[in-house]
């Protein structure tokens, strides 16, 4: 019998030799990665590079064809899922649908698990601090169809929160956003990592993200073609071979004499910088 | 007592129509935030090849094969959408057109029951036997009971099924289990409005409460009432006014939608007028 890879339980996180085959196209060749505990990692890759598919078998919601995924060392399952807060690109919610953002919260508390609608004296605190660490309080009473893609994304990262998440995974949390509202969504998830110290991944073709915020990254396209720091990883090189065409990281200057390591690339002789936005 | 209450029949529509009505608009309020109103419509129609099957196999009363073939169409529909490249729009075409085919065709080889194609199509309250009325109130007390046993799952089930899946919630189970509660609650309406016009019991009361309701809790109770009225209100009125019920319930549910509307309209109104008149609001 084959050995069994040494899997130490200190890593939130562990993807061994996956392969995922989806149709006719192998979408996942090998995949390794492990997420120590307490760290902010990216995954980023262009469109059609895996990460949706990564995710999706870290959630359970994808099986693997060959190699295995470990969550706190234990195989994919409910009880493990149960550690784990997923914050969705977008909901599926139809305008017509009038669930507010109380209900949608109270659908995370064990006090309130049959009747979202029950006034309990302990969630309504605990959804007002939630939100209000998040500075979002005044969306308690709001449609959640009504909301914008920052107030959105601020909701369910609360509905994550609630359910007391040791490993966060956010993909492509800020499609929709603007400039601004991605900034302060990433310094909140910033926040949100130091002072209670959860694992964080994010799933991103935004490269700009990345050099701000991750720790750690992972260039995926098929497989993980580098990983480092963002500064070791997002060379002209390493980005070529996960991106599949030539750019370069952008120097932006804010202030003169102070060059400042900005996370847009560009194609090389272009003189705007450019989101890395294929959408 | 009414006039109309002392004739049996309308008793037993009345009847009817008091437990179909509220269930409807309890489960049209998640059908509709699904976008599952052409599902239910496929349904309905598959209740001519039930119809039909039932007479050929000597049912007295359809009601049964009806059950059986709608549900039988649901799990045909959920297997085509799981193991199948095709849009669920284009399944569901694609059943609705080839159920109501094989249901006229075998109505057409009993020249006998041509003649209640109409019944069906359209609903006809005197077809209303005591025995559907006891069929529907026992499905109508399983479902309601299931729904508010499932609430919180099945609402988070709406908003997004990966997010569900990590919360705990069985997705597929519930999945076949909600398809099958709207299946028998469109089955059995069948009776009261007919194919072509049970699917606007399920959704008109949940649009119309929509107009009204600020959050999930309102939507649910708004809806279950103007299930309650529309639907007990058409059966009342097509008496005194000698008007088919089925198509009278739909214009009542319909009168009800209309007067949301304007509901609506104004109170988005006046909230902008009330923002306009805060002090130091830029007009």
């Amino acid at each position: 019998m084959a050995p069994q890879p040494v899997m130490p339980v200190d890593n939130a996180l562990e993807v061994h030799d996956v392969h995922v085959q989806l149709g006719d196209t192998a979408v996942l060749r090998g995949v390794h990665l492990q997420v120590p505990r307490g760290r902010i990692v990216a995954v980023i890759g262009p469109n059609g590079c895996g990460k949706t598919t990564l995710l999706r078998c870290l959630l359970g919601l994808q099986k693997v064809d060959r190699g295995e995924i470990r969550l706190f060392g234990k195989p994919v399952g409910p009880d493990v899922l149960a550690r784990v807060g997923y914050v969705p690109q977008r909901l599926q919610i139809d305008p017509s649908f009038s669930l507010s953002v109380r209900e949608f919260l109270a659908l995370r508390r064990r006090e309130t698990r049959f009747w979202f609608w029950q006034r309990h004296r302990v969630t309504d605190a605990v959804l007002r601090e939630t939100l209000a660490e998040l500075d979002a309080v005044h969306l308690l009473s709001r449609p959640l169809a009504g909301l914008s893609g920052g107030q959105l994304q601020r909701v369910l990262i609360a509905y994550s929160l609630l359910g007391a998440p040791e490993l966060l995974l956010l993909d492509e949390p800020t499609a929709g956003v603007d400039t601004p509202g991605e900034h302060s969504f990433y310094e909140l998830i910033a926040s949100i990592h130091r002072r209670l110290g959860i694992t964080v991944m994010l799933v991103s073709h935004d490269l700009g993200m990345v050099f701000r915020h991750a720790a750690w990254v992972y260039a995926l396209n098929g497989v993980v073609c580098c990983e480092g720091r963002p500064e070791e990883v997002l060379d002209a090189e390493s980005l070529k071979a996960a991106y599949g065409i030539h750019v370069a990281p952008y120097q932006h200057h804010h202030h003169a004499g102070h060059p400042h390591a900005h996370p847009v690339v560009a194609p090389p002789g272009q003189s705007v910088p450019i989101a890395f936005r294929k959408r | 007592m009414p006039e109309f209450l002392a004739e049996p029949f309308m008793q037993r529509a009345l009847l009817a129509a008091i437990i179909l009505g509220p269930l409807c608009g309890l489960l049209g309020v998640f059908v509709t935030a699904r976008r599952m109103s052409f599902f239910s419509e496929t349904i309905a129609h598959s209740a001519l090849t039930g119809v039909a099957l039932g007479f050929l196999a000597g049912f007295k009363e359809p009601t049964v094969p009806v059950l059986f073939v709608c549900c039988v169409l649901a799990v045909a529909m959920l297997w085509l959408k799981e193991h199948s490249s095709l849009l669920t729009d284009t399944i569901m075409a694609v059943l609705l057109s080839t159920s109501v085919a094989v249901g006229v065709v075998l109505l057409s080889l009993q020249r006998s029951r041509w003649a209640d194609l109409d019944k069906y199509l359209f609903g006809d309250i005197l077809s209303v036997s005591w025995n559907d009325v006891g069929i529907a109130a026992g499905i109508a007390l399983t479902v309601g009971i299931v729904v508010f046993r499932y609430l919180n799952p099945l609402t988070l089930l709406a908003t997004n099924e990966d997010l569900a899946h990590v919360s705990g919630v069985r997705v597929r189970p519930l999945n076949y289990a909600f398809v099958l509660l709207v299946t028998l609650t469109v089955a059995l309406g069948v009776r009261l409005l007919g194919i072509v016009l049970v699917t606007s019991l399920v959704v008109i009361p949940a649009a119309t409460a929509r107009g009204f309701a600020h959050n999930l809790r309102q939507h649910l109770l708004f809806g279950i009432l103007a299930g309650f009225v529309g639907a007990s209100g058409g059966v009342a009125l097509s008496y005194p006014l000698n008007l088919p019920t089925g198509p009278t319930i739909t214009l009542t549910l319909a009168t009800l939608f209309l007067v949301s509307l304007v509901f609506a309209r104004a109170r988005r109104r006046a909230a902008a007028t009330s923002i306009r008149t805060q002090p130091g609001t830029v007009p």
